[in-house]
This record gives C-alpha cells, sequence and structure tokens, in this order.
C-alpha cells in the first residue's frame, strides 16, 4: 500500500498538526519507507488471533465490578452557598472580552 | 563512606566537566539543588534506620520523569519550562531510600530515538568518542554514568532505550519486568511498552536501585501487586543452568565485534558451569515492524494531551482554536516525534486498522508465544548481542528513519513481550564497547540479576576481543 500526499495531510489532520508545504515531499518519503518496511506485517497467516498482549495483565488489581452509591444531589447543595439547576454559583471574578 | 554532601559536592564538580566537555548529557541541575538533596539524605538517615539503602549514591534522572524541584521538559519545545506539581513515585522511592536527585538528563524527544539526537536542545555525545552516539533514548543517562559522574541513573525503555545506549557506552542496563516498577509520573509514549530502567556502574548500582523503586504502587493501575525485588542471590557458579542462544540473533551480517563480544561471553558462561543450547525465537524479524506500529500509535493517543492549552507552550494559530492546536503541535514537537504521531495516526485510522494495527497485535503475541515455548521447554535464560553494531557515527542514520529503527532490533522484542532483560559489557571492538544482553521469563528479574553479577565478575569490560 503506497502512501501519498493526501494520505498524509488526512493524517495530519486528523493529528492535529500543522505541516508546512515544505516539507511535505521528505514526509511523504519517510513515512513511505516506514510503511513499505511494516509491510512486512502482512505476511502473518491471516487466521492467526490477535488478542492484545500485555504482560502481567491478569496480576493487575482490578476494583471489584459492584454498583456502589454515589453522592446524592441534596449533599452537594449542602456543600456551596448556593447551587442552582445542578451548578454551583460562584462569585464572577472577571470578564471574557465581548461577553 | 563518604557522606551525602562529599558525594554532593563532587557529583556537581564531575557534572560541570561533562559540561565543558561538550557532552550535552543534563537538561537541568544547580549546586543548590544538590546540596538540599544532600540535606534530605542526611534526614532519611538519621531517621531511617535500614530504611537508607541508597545513601551517598547520586541518580540522574531522565527528563521524561516528573520531579517537582526540576523542569520536566521531555527534551520537547513543547515542554519548555513546565514544572510538574508532583514527583514521580520512582522518584519518591529514590529519596525515601536515601539517594540524591543528580539531574535531569538529556533524551529523544519523548523518549522517541536511539540515538539522542532528537533533543530540541542537542544531541548528546558519546563519552569516547564526541563523533558517535551514546545511543538512545535515555542517552544522557548512559553518557553520565559512561563518565562516571554518577554511579546510577533512571531512564526509561518502550523498545530498548536503556539497554541499547548501555550497550553503546559499556555501562549496565536493566529493563525490568513490565509492571515491576510503577509508570506514575513518568511521560507516557507506548502504555502499554513503557518502563521506567536503570543504568548502573555494575551490576549491583542498579540492582541496589531497582530493589529501592520497585513494588506495587496504587497509583499505576498496571503495577503488579508483588513486594519490592530483593538484592539477587549471590551464585557461585551456573551449574545446571541452560543457556539458549536464538539463532535469528546472530545474524550473518552482524557486525565482526560484536560476535566476538558475545562468544567470549558465552564462553564465560559455559565455563561457569551453563549448559549452552541453540534456540529458535522464529517471529523475532517481525519485532521492530509490529513496534513501529504498536508504540506510535500509543504515542499519537497520549501525545494528544499536548494542544497548546494544557501543558507548555502555545503558538497561536491562524484563525479558530483548532489553528491552535495545528500551529502548537506542529511547531512545538520535533521531526521524529511528528512522523511517528503521523505514523500511529495512519496506522489507526479507517481502512488501515486491520493491515497495520492489529496485525501489529498479532504479531506482538507470537512473539511473547515464541518467547514462551522456548522457556518452557526447560531454558533458564537467553544470551544475545544487545545491538547489531557498536555504537554508530552522529549523523549517519537519521536520514533514513528504518535504518535507525533497526538499531532495536535485538532490544525491542523483550519489551513487546514484557520481559525484564539486562545488558551487561563484554569487551570492546576497536575502542568501542559491546554489550550482551540476558533475557530471563517475567519475573525472574533477581535471578537474571544473579547470573549478570557472575558474568560481571568473569569478564573484563575494557579488554578488546578482537
Amino acid at each position: 500500500m503506497s502512501i501519498g500526499e493526501q494520505e498524509v495531510l488526512h493524517a495530519a489532520r486528523l493529528a492535529e498538526l500543522a505541516v508546512e508545504e515544505a516539507e511535505l515531499p521528505r514526509l511523504v518519503a519517510q513515512l513511505g519507507s516506514i510503511v513499505a518496511y511494516v509491510e512486512q506485517l502482512g505476511e502473518l497467516p491471516a487466521d492467526e488471533t490477535a488478542a492484545p498482549h500485555l504482560a502481567g495483565a491478569p496480576a493487575a488489581p482490578l476494583r471489584d465490578d459492584t454498583v456502589r452509591r454515589g453522592l446524592p444531589p441534596a449533599s452537594l447543595e449542602s456543600l456551596t452557598a448556593e447551587f442552582r439547576d445542578g451548578f454551583f454559583l460562584v462569585p464572577v471574578r472577571g470578564t471574557m472580552a465581548g461577553g | 563512606m563518604s557522606s551525602a554532601r562529599e558525594v554532593a559536592a563532587a557529583t556537581a564538580e564531575a557534572l560541570e566537566r561533562t559540561t565543558a566537555a561538550g557532552l550535552n548529557a543534563t537538561l537541568h541541575w544547580s549546586r543548590e539543588l544538590l546540596d538540599r538533596e544532600a540535606q534530605h539524605a542526611d534526614q532519611v538517615r538519621r531517621d531511617g534506620g535500614t530504611g537508607s539503602t541508597l545513601y551517598g549514591y547520586a541518580v540522574a534522572v531522565k527528563d521524561n520523569i516528573v520531579t517537582t524541584e526540576q523542569p520536566t521538559t521531555c527534551a520537547s519545545r513543547i515542554l519548555e519550562g513546565y514544572v510538574s506539581p508532583y514527583n514521580a513515585t520512582v522518584v519518591d522511592r529514590l529519596r525515601a531510600a536515601g539517594a540524591m536527585i543528580a539531574c535531569k538528563t538529556n533524551l529523544d524527544e519523548f523518549a522517541m530515538g536511539s540515538s539522542t539526537e532528537h533533543s530540541a536542545f542537542g544531541r548528546v555525545k558519546h563519552p569516547l568518542d564526541p563523533a558517535r552516539v551514546p545511543g538512545g533514548s535515555s542517552g544522557g543517562s548512559a553518557a553520565l554514568v559512561a563518565a562516571g559522574a554518577v554511579r546510577a541513573a533512571l531512564g526509561s525503555e518502550t523498545g530498548g532505550s536503556v539497554r541499547q545506549p548501555a550497550s553503546f557506552c559499556g555501562i549496565v542496563g536493566v529493563k525490568p519486568s513490565y509492571g515491576r516498577v510503577s509508570r506514575y509520573g513518568l511521560v507516557a509514549f507506548g502504555s502499554s511498552l513503557d518502563a521506567v530502567a536503570i543504568f548502573g556502574a555494575t551490576v549491583d548500582d542498579a540492582a541496589r536501585v531497582l530493589n529501592a523503586i520497585s513494588g506495587h504502587d496504587p497509583l499505576d493501575s498496571t503495577s503488579v501487586a508483588a513486594p519490592p525485588m530483593g538484592r539477587p542471590d549471590s551464585w557461585d557458579d551456573l551449574s545446571g543452568i541452560r543457556v539458549g542462544l536464538p539463532r535469528e540473533y546472530f545474524p550473518a551480517d552482524l557486525d565482526p565485534g560484536v560476535r566476538a563480544g558475545v562468544e567470549r561471553g558465552v564462553a564465560a558462561l559455559r565455563d561457569l558451569g551453563a549448559e549452552i543450547v541453540e534456540v529458535s525465537l522464529p517471529h523475532t524479524k517481525y519485532a521492530v515492524p509490529a513496534y513501529y506500529i504498536v508504540a506510535p500509535a500509543e504515542a499519537s493517543s497520549n501525545l494528544a494531551r499536548y494542544d497548546g492549552v494544557r501543558y507548555g507552550v502555545r503558538r497561536d494559530g491562524d484563525g479558530d482554536v483548532r489553528a491552535l492546536y495545528q500551529a502548537t503541535r506542529g511547531r512545538g514537537f520535533g521531526a521524529e516525534v511528528r512522523r511517528r504521531i503521523l505514523v500511529g495516526t495512519y496506522a489507526l485510522s479507517a481502512g488501515y486498522y486491520d493491515a497495520y494495527y492489529l496485525k501489529a497485535q498479532q504479531a506482538r503475541a507470537l512473539i511473547a508465544e515464541d518467547f514462551r515455548r522456548v522457556f518452557d521447554a526447560g531454558i533458564d535464560l537467553l544470551f544475545t548481542p544487545t545491538t547489531p553494531t557498536p555504537a554508530f557515527r552522529a549523523g549517519e542514520k537519521t536520514d533514513d528513519p528504518v535504518q535507525m529503527y533497526l538499531a532495536d532490533i535485538f532490544v525491542c522484542p523483550a519489551n513487546l513481550a514484557g520481559l525484564p532483560a539486562v545488558s551487561i559489557p563484554v569487551g570492546r571492538s576497536e575502542g568501542l564497547p559491546i554489550g550482551a544482553q540476558i533475557i530471563t521469563p517475567y519475573f525472574r528479574d533477581s535471578r537474571m540479576l544473579s547470573v549478570a553479577t557472575l558474568l560481571e565478575r568473569a569478564l573484563e569490560p575494557t579488554e578488546e576481543v578482537r
């Protein structure tokens, strides 16, 4: 699978990365050589499983998967002097430009 | 034993010497901070009784491990000047054991590289030959231990970033089992692979540090609920130990000096009573391509947080908030980090996920299964070259990312499988250090270091091997 300018620019948009026009040819060439190199993974048989491997994962401590009681809204209200429509009301410290 | 103040003063002088020599191994340190660290170490010793196992140690810390007393930049412009509000667990544990934090060390930006040429603050030079690289990405920590400025240093490994520079610099590099040491406060790169790892002037130095920093940490969900690693048992010989030499790690084009060094190590193992057996790890050739999909894919997610809003510098874009993100990330990250983010994003994007990411996960599982099969067949440890060549020249591989990635070919399989591994010096070829690697089953870190200690005693690390 070859990688061209459009693929690089698409990945850059997804990754929120600005790419200068002048650096694009070099990036396309370098990413192309990396992608060509990793293509050898395609030699692996298609029927092999791909379960993620994480060493020691079974021993990693996990919290019990049980439903626990959360804070009721009434107790939230008791934490603040002013509470309205699910929000804490706090003093105004400044305003945004235009707002 | 020297007092902490004496060690702090000697360390400061040594760091000044490395700076004057142009190693560029440190990013942040000061005499004032070292003095404060010495005061703290003395306090720990007064209060701690037997707790001060690292009293008298000044430990350098890679600058992707967060500290409250010094900035943490990951050698990136995007984090320039950033100071963490908390310490990494490993930093707290070092100080609780009486160690002093000597400095923060230079690295490849966000630990992405194999030569420490990809730092936003300039490349690190090899202590024996300034025209060569010290390896990477933990090159600053490795250079300081090799130059004798500190006896131990922390680095990090995602794909071999401690063992590879340890080999290049002629020192000891230990990658613990995944989950053995807390990753809390290690800036995330590839979370399923990342591990805090250790450089030591000797195996004992590294073992002492691993003893102090290992053990369960509730702040890291991948930390294994096990006590700290004990100090390695002292062994007299290797009778009854079966050592596997995986044939895939001895290709025909292996550097002759590296081959001679490793053969010297094999002879020493045999002399110590070990049985040497050739074995096969048939999926080894897929390790580098699998690594360079899995790690960039995880990095593309982990590094999404650096957007100019929450951390570090901000570059104003010409337009809306997306323009701000793109300008900040486009200019704040260096070339190698941007390359890896793009590769990772591409591999995870619609239409390519099955072809790359799923295949890489499949290769990773097969590589782990290769190791499991060999160890289940009665092999106690594997012995291999750490790197295919000695330290290469600066600039030799910077224009060809794939050639640079291949410098990790013998080290990244242990990261993919989560296994412990150590590199120890086995001699020199034309003046350049050669390293050999021991890999053992999961959580056999202490046993691995017992073998490494015996081998260290049997070999003169500065002797020419051919």
